[in-house]
């Protein structure tokens, strides 16, 4: 019992790091699942960039469409990036992050433009933004934000 | 154009390796670095402390000794004096002025500062049943001055927060990781010398004395309430039952012999209501 009050802040790191695996990767289980099977479902919708114009008898409306979403590090993935910022070579507990985020955002835009009865999206962009920069730094929370945004064509 | 929608089955922008197995490599990566660090440092901190004179040694005790409001104690003195004349003539301790302090706090424990100041916790002086048990522990503290354990400890631990900090930034959440991977080896480092100091001790006790009774005596009275071994793995000193048979071992290799112990002069702790 001594043992573990005397290293308290080894013990609390230990646990959080475990906390931080079994809830972090039960949490990206899920949602890629869900996206997996999302996805599927908004197959129909399609996503392409164009060029020159609609003829305007085709289209009835269009409408910016947005979607966005914030993806948080969690404790197990962060040791893993702080072990990466010593060595040097890819982030690899980033990665599926960044691609959640990603895939997550797109889906959101592409169920923005479902309810307003589009039948495509045109030009769409993505961008991605850091909330709580120096994510490695002590004491602060890093996550990714994505946001997908492009022009949802409502047809005639 | 005809266009077929397609869901992709695999993901290339994500990393197959599993996380753990990442982890592994780079938690034993960090070890080694830091299994490096803490070698070099070593042999830089030992090089600059037996460079450094007993003079600039002893000025950064002046400034140790302010943290222990201790007073300095004229019988400990004695008792530290005659192990002092009982040290060969040529023994670098000579070039030390010792002074030994009574700080009145229950903490069983003595701590060497660098200059030649010793301080003893009444707590410790509380459990002593001899005067030889006492001898022991100066004469273990006396092993640190002449190992210059205290001057290194310091130069280590300086160089390991410098290091990190100069390598990994002052904030950074990996310099206070490799710290704490560091401090595995300092604890290591730490048992080591204080086994050495050990030896020292008995040594001299035995000198003084001409034999090595009540060399053990206080550590197996120690070792009957220490617990179990594993909280001593992180800990700055070895285990009581594992300095007890190093002891004994000693006492056997140099075939010390071990007579009766000699009662405590009871004037050392002021007299208490």
């Amino acid at each position: 019992m001594d043992i573990l009050l005397q290293n308290f802040d080894l013990v609390i790191f230990l646990l959080l790091a475990i906390l931080g695996y079994t809830a972090g990767s039960l949490a990206e289980k899920r949602h890629y699942r869900s996206i997996i099977k999302r996805e599927k479902e908004l197959l129909k919708m399609a996503v392409i960039t164009a060029e020159g114009s609609f003829p305007p008898s085709k289209v009835k409306e269009s409408a910016l469409v947005t979607g966005s979403v914030v993806v948080s590090i969690d404790y197990f993935k962060r040791l893993l990036a702080i072990l990466r910022n010593i060595f040097g070579g890819r982030v690899k507990s980033y990665e599926s992050l960044v691609d959640r985020a990603r895939r997550e955002a797109i889906l959101r835009m592409k169920e923005s433009a479902k309810k307003q009865g589009a039948n495509m999206i045109i030009n769409m962009r993505l961008e991605t933004a850091t909330i709580g920069r120096n994510a490695n730094k002590k004491k602060t929370v890093g996550s990714v934000e994505a946001i997908a945004y492009g022009t949802a064509i409502i047809m005639n | 154009m005809q266009f077929t929608p397609k869901q992709l089955v695999d993901n290339i922008n994500v990393s197959k390796s599993h996380p753990l197995i990442e982890l592994l490599w780079l938690l034993g990566g960090l070890i080694l670095l830091s299994g490096l660090i803490f070698f070099i440092l070593g042999i830089t901190a030992d090089w600059a402390v037996s460079k450094t004179p007993i003079k600039v040694e002893t000025w950064i005790g002046q400034l140790a000794l302010n943290e222990f409001p201790a007073e300095e104690n004229q019988s400990l003195g004695e008792q530290l004096q005659s192990l002092l004349d009982s040290l060969p003539e040529e023994s670098p301790l000579h070039q030390y002025n010792f002074r030994i302090f009574l700080s009145n706090a229950e903490d069983i424990n003595a701590i060497a500062l660098p200059g030649g100041n010793i301080v003893v916790f009444s707590g410790l002086l509380e459990l002593m049943e001899s005067e030889n048990e006492l001898a022991m522990v100066l004469a273990h503290e006396l092993g640190h001055f002449a190992h210059r354990d205290h001057l290194s400890g310091l130069g280590r631990g300086l160089g390991i927060a410098v290091a990190a900090t100069l390598l990994f930034g002052e904030e950074s959440a990996a310099s206070s990781l490799v710290s704490k991977a560091l401090l595995t080896f300092q604890a290591k480092y730490s048992q080591d010398q204080e086994s050495a100091a050990d030896q020292f001790g008995l040594d001299l006790l035995t000198r003084r004395y001409g034999h090595a009774g009540g060399a053990i005596d206080f550590f197996s009275r120690l070792s009957e309430d220490a617990g179990n071994k594993l909280p001593y793995l992180l800990a700055s000193h070895p285990h009581p039952k594992d300095r007890i048979d190093a002891l004994e071992q000693h006492i056997k290799e140099k075939n010390y012999r071990v007579k009766a112990t000699e009662p405590l002069a009871d004037k050392i702790l002021p007299e208490t209501d």
